[in-house]
């Protein structure tokens, strides 16, 4: 009989595919490869740990600027539930042990013809192959008033951690009575859905704690994922706690003022206590720096082996690229990880990286108990991802309170899964 | 949170490739590209897309332990075919052919029996 642990592990190394008598490798261009990973989060951290079983001679790096990961799914719990933001939280212990170095810093410019990453402390780390898995950065100002300093007012909250906790202590100090704004960005953007969750989640909290209370969403977009299960939920668990409107109905937002907690559409300006905005969001700066992003803001890549269509040698993953119709979700960047490592590893080895079936599925909780979902299934051949038809597709409408049940246990089965193969 | 020392167990991939297979062998590296080329293999590649969500652990996701090759195969196969399915998996499996949930199951089935 194996021990829970070791069967996990040899499940995780059997998907990995590594099999019994599979033999180390010797090979002059792998032993010597040196691989720089930029980023920890679900994309980078899953990115090194596969690349460090499939080419254990390899030497790989992965440069982090912070000591622990504050994890995106299921913060909106947090903010809405007796969730602790400590449940978030992953170290990079189980990455060091692995023989994966890591740099505890930031990457300041990378130099793609010389190929090295420079780091905020001077160090240089030189690369036979670089992964950027930077996430997103928020543009400031591109909402009018909405700078780095308006958000230690007015948080975002779209990157977990201290503006997480500072949107729940807004949320705590919040009378019965007043309101919370949350303002959603029109797409692309991380996490389509997230904003609707975390609606659910705050709708959750003002009915327990703050019964006459109401959120108001102001919303660029009309329509918006999973959209009629939301609404279906939200007519039946919060009917007086969210208002929601789009941009038909001058939910659009043109400028936020911090000093006075006011934000103004077309025609409107609303002042609110909480005012949570969901700024438009762009790749990870060093993105910029390794000019591996485009004029949108994105990073174009290769969608079979990942690697940028702007710079050779430099891969880039997770919700810094453009991959539509596959979502800026924590499953797309861990799974478009573990296909470019694949295909990093064999282009090292002098076989091309070969086309295959992708995945997401993103779960989002209605109420602390019920969830809905959404999923995909996408080909990379052809130059492009796109979605195979008669496939995917979101929750049943109308479903029984069972169905939902069931979706939330699987959405924290999956967090539990998901975390342990990124993080250990 | 986790036990840090469940952690640390997880975290030696590389340690436990080279525990399995053997460490110091000599191999060609026509022996180490074959190799690659193996463990990178188009059913190892394609099920990547199960480990985020699948494991060993059982629970409210159903493990990979439970289902031999034939087993597995015919469950992906009924998911596809079940056109009620109220589950994310259903809505997967529609999406791959009966060829692609063949090459998945043997990938799977073959790690499961060689642990």
């Amino acid at each position: 009989m194996i021990g829970a642990f070791d069967r996990r592990q040899l499940l995780q190394s059997a998907v990995l595919g590594l099999g019994v008598g599979a033999l180390p490798l010797n090979a002059v261009g792998q032993s010597s490869a040196r691989i720089v990973i930029v980023g920890g989060g679900f994309g980078g951290s899953s990115a090194a740990r596969l690349l460090s079983s499939l080419l254990p001679e390899a030497k790989i790096t992965l440069v982090e600027a912070n000591a622990t990961y504050t994890a995106c799914p299921f913060s909106n719990l947090v903010l809405g539930t007796d969730r602790p933001l400590s449940a978030q939280r992953f170290t990079y212990d189980a990455l060091k042990s692995g023989g994966i170095e890591i740099a505890n810093d930031r990457a300041v410019n990378v130099d793609p013809e010389l190929k090295f990453v420079t780091l905020a402390g001077g160090q240089s780390l030189t690369y036979d192959r670089l992964i950027l898995s930077p996430g997103i950065d928020l543009r400031w100002n591109a909402i009018e008033g909405y700078t780095q300093a308006a958000a230690d007012l007015l948080p975002h909250a779209w990157k977990a951690g201290p503006q997480t906790t500072l949107l729940k202590s807004q949320l705590d100090a919040l009378a019965d009575g007043e309101n919370v704004v949350m303002t959603v960005p029109p797409a692309p953007y991380r996490c389509p859905p997230g904003p609707y969750e975390r609606a659910s989640m705050i709708a959750h909290y003002l009915k327990a704690r703050r019964p006459r209370s109401k959120l108001i969403v102001l919303d660029a977009k009309d329509q918006f994922s999973k959209m009629a299960l939301f609404q279906e939920a939200w007519a039946e668990h919060y009917p007086d706690h969210i208002e929601w409107r789009g941009a038909i109905d001058d939910g659009g937002i043109t400028r936020v003022d911090a000093s006075t907690n006011s934000v103004f559409t077309d025609f409107d300006e609303i002042s609110a206590p909480v005012i949570n905005v969901i700024p438009p969001q762009k790749a990870g700066a060093i993105a910029d720096v390794a000019g591996v992003s485009d004029a949108t803001g994105w990073c174009p890549i290769d969608p079979i082996s990942f690697e940028s269509r702007l710079q050779s040698d430099i891969h880039v993953i997770g919700d810094a690229t453009i991959a539509a119709p596959m979502p800026k979700s924590a499953f797309s960047a861990n799974l478009q990880a573990k296909v470019c490592a694949i295909a990093v590893a064999r282009s090292l080895s002098g076989i091309a990286p070969e086309p295959t079936v992708l995945a997401n599925t993103c779960y989002s909780y209605t109420t602390p108990d019920e969830a809905i979902s959404i999923a995909g299934v996408y080909n990379n051949e052809g130059g492009r991802l796109s979605s195979v038809s008669g496939a995917g597709g979101v929750s049943p409408l109308g479903a029984d309170k069972t169905v939902r049940n069931a979706e939330a246990a699987q959405a924290e089965h999956w967090f539990s899964t998901i975390t342990a193969e990124a993080f250990g | 949170m986790r036990n840090p020392k469940f952690q640390i167990i997880l975290g030696s991939l590389s340690a436990l490739c080279l525990a399995a297979c053997g460490s110091g062998t000599d191999t060609s590296r026509k022996d180490s590209v074959a190799d690659t080329a193996a463990r990178t293999s188009s059913g190892a590649l394609m099920a990547s897309a199960c480990s985020g969500c699948h494991s060993s652990d059982a629970g409210a996701i159903a493990s990979f332990e439970a289902y031999d090759q034939s087993g597995l195969e015919q469950r992906l196969l009924d998911y596809k075919s079940d056109e009620n399915g109220t589950t994310v998996m259903h809505r997967l499996a529609r999406g791959y052919s009966d060829a692609d949930i063949a090459l998945v199951s043997a990938f799977l089935s073959e790690m499961r029996d060689a642990t």
